[in-house]
């Protein structure tokens, strides 16, 4: 089954008057489970499409399924429901609301469900727990390190538990050793949790814990590199 | 409500810009709500006056007195009932004037003037025992109170006013002290003293003339054409008169100050005008600082219009904390104000009603919303993508 389906997508911006082709025909097929990384030069489209399959961005033309529902059907409202049910964002600078403590960070997308106070403390609780964090649910993002940072981001991003998961560049503003433990962290949602994630970075280290790697070049898919085995943590690739 | 405490967090996290917001909230609040509750003091008398009473004043000027001669006539006119001598005395406890002391003090006609004022609230004892005692006067509960005095006590007053300086004190003996049914006569003054017109002008030697008539008419749909019937009888005499219902009487007496109501609700307009603009800025200050959190809640799934909710959360709970301080500030103050040195003189009293208390409540939630409004479109109309790159 297809998790995230790109279908000849061309994504247009407008810088004064002229038009700036950053996707151009774009198709891409995600399956369900699969890890993604999408790698390219810098304007070559990756967070582009990131974001079109994240749901928080429309295409010019073409169309974008995810997790089964064809978002270019959904209104703005309808798909700002979808994205806090069917997708997690992973963000390169973590992007965790500075006033809130870790917990209260992870439980804020359980906001938008019917769930009880405490129901929602204890997912948030499980979340955390599931990213080794469970005992620093009451410090705030300044208490906490970068790799701890993207771990909170990360519990916040699987606490609705989506089917999709999508990273920009989760691993750029960490050092390696971080680095490490948030790829560890994302291979093990996709085999153990079965969760579909689509990766963007610049970093061939975390592009091979990858099953997939998915080149871009100038908004069009460039190259593919595909594995069975994701390569094990510590290994280079 | 399980947002709320979301929108605190951001409140406290900058809760200097908050506390000056909040502070600034208050002042206005406080400032509208003492300004409207001194105007509906004085012009609270206007909805409480009697439509059957007319007050007759020299055509002139209310500094001009009428003649003494005039009542009889008065009496005799067709729809008159009943007439008053009253003057305004102007009298001040100790011989160095100090008004920081003052009340209102009245000469009148005593019977006939209780009889068309039921205001007063008094046994038939109480009043025979005004009546009978030439020096007698009758205070209000709130003199009372504040000078501790009752039943037999004697009060000195020196009048300000020429005619009626006589070289030493009036000496009055408290009669009664009025009772003042709230239901009926909410507005009606509980610091007011009454004492004889007779004693005023034998003191005198004859020389207080009459101040104002308060004419009683029989027929209250009939108050214009009987004021002008009065106004006619002494047209082309040396003292021509005045004639108008007590409700234009007060107005009249208040806006010789000028038209307060325009001069105190141009200032409140000012204020809140004032304040709308700073809590605005305030608060499109807050919201440019958190664009990126902003694409991030959207990122998440917060809709356009939740955004746009808290974002006017926000703006509300800044109204309505300064504008529950300012309400607070606003009681205290008031409590205290009718003793102030320029107000005591006008025997009001200045409480913050419920009513006054739930408006200005709903105009500080109403200027955070206002404030909040552009800053929360701009958050609700802007995109994640445009957000997060602009960061």
């Amino acid at each position: 089954m297809t998790a995230v389906d790109v279908q000849n997508v061309r994504k247009i911006y407008k810088r004064d008057s002229q038009d700036i082709v950053v996707l151009d025909g774009l198709s891409l097929q995600v399956p369900q489970g699969e890890f993604v990384a999408l790698m390219g030069p810098s304007g070559s489209g990756k967070t582009t499409l990131l974001n079109l399959i994240a749901g928080i961005d429309r295409p010019t033309s073409g169309k974008v399924v995810v997790a089964g529902t064809d978002l270019g059907t959904l209104s703005e409202g309808q798909l700002a429901k979808w994205r806090s049910r069917s997708v997690g964002f992973i963000f390169q600078f973590y992007n965790l609301i500075p006033v809130l403590t870790a917990l209260e960070n992870v439980e804020l997308p359980l906001l938008l469900t019917r769930l009880s106070r405490k129901e929602r403390r204890e997912r948030a609780l499980t979340a955390l727990r599931v990213v080794g964090l469970a005992d620093r649910g009451k410090h705030y993002p300044r208490q906490l390190s970068g790799g701890q940072e993207q771990r909170v981001a990360i519990a916040r991003a699987i606490v609705a538990d989506p089917a999709v998961l999508v990273a920009d560049e989760p691993t750029g503003d960490l050092d390696a050793r971080s680095a490490e433990e948030i790829l560890n962290l994302m291979q093990t949602l996709n085999s153990e949790f079965k969760k579909t994630i689509v990766m963007v970075t610049h970093d061939p280290r975390a592009a091979s814990r990858a099953h997939v790697e998915r080149h871009l070049e100038k908004g069009v898919l460039a190259a593919s590199v595909e594995r069975h085995e994701a390569v094990p943590a510590g290994v280079a690739p | 409500m399980k947002y709320l405490p979301y929108i605190v967090k951001h409140l406290r996290k900058t809760w200097l810009r908050t506390l000056s917001t909040v502070l600034a909230m208050a002042l206005c609040i406080f400032l509208i709500s003492a300004l409207q509750t001194l105007l509906q003091a004085f012009y609270g008398g206007l909805d409480t006056a009697s439509t059957e009473r007319l007050v007759t004043r020299n055509r002139v000027s209310l500094v001009f007195p009428l003649p003494v001669a005039y009542e009889s006539r008065l009496a005799a006119l067709p729809g008159v009932k009943r007439v008053a001598k009253s003057n305004w005395f102007q009298g001040v406890r100790g011989s160095d004037g100090d008004m920081r002391d003052f009340f209102p003090n009245f000469a009148v006609e005593a019977e006939p003037y209780l009889a068309m004022y039921p205001e007063f609230g008094l046994t038939e004892d109480e009043k025979q025992r005004f009546f009978q005692d030439m020096r007698g006067c009758i205070i209000g509960p709130d003199l009372a109170e504040k000078y501790g005095w009752k039943v037999g006590s004697t009060i000195q007053l020196e009048s300000t006013i020429p005619p009626y300086r006589i070289g030493r004190p009036f000496e009055f003996i408290v009669s009664a002290v009025y009772r003042v049914d709230e239901q009926k006569y909410p507005n009606h003054s509980k610091q007011l003293m009454l004492f004889h017109w007779k004693y005023l002008h034998e003191a005198t030697q004859q020389n207080a003339a009459v101040g104002t008539y308060v004419v009683q008419i029989a027929n209250p749909d009939q108050a214009a054409a009987v004021a002008k019937t009065i106004d006619r009888a002494f047209e082309n005499s040396d003292a021509e008169t005045k004639t108008e219902t007590e409700g234009q009487f007060v107005k009249g007496f208040i806006e010789m100050i000028g038209d307060l109501a325009l001069i105190l609700n141009s200032i409140g307009l000012a204020v809140a005008f004032t304040i709308l603009a700073v809590s605005a800025n305030t608060m499109g200050m807050s919201i440019r600082e958190r664009r990126r959190e902003i694409a991030v809640l959207k990122t998440l799934g917060f809709s356009s219009a939740l955004v746009l909710a808290l974002v006017l959360g926000e703006a509300l709970v800044i109204g309505l904390v300064g504008g529950g301080l300012g309400i607070g500030l606003a009681s205290l103050v008031l409590a205290n104000a009718a003793d102030m040195p320029g107000l005591n003189g006008f025997g009001i009293s200045l409480n913050l009603m419920p009513s006054m208390m739930a408006a200005m409540l709903g105009l500080s939630g109403l200027i955070g919303l206002v404030a909040g409004m552009a800053p929360a479109v701009s958050a609700y109309r802007s995109s994640i993508t445009t957000m997060l790159r602009q960061v």
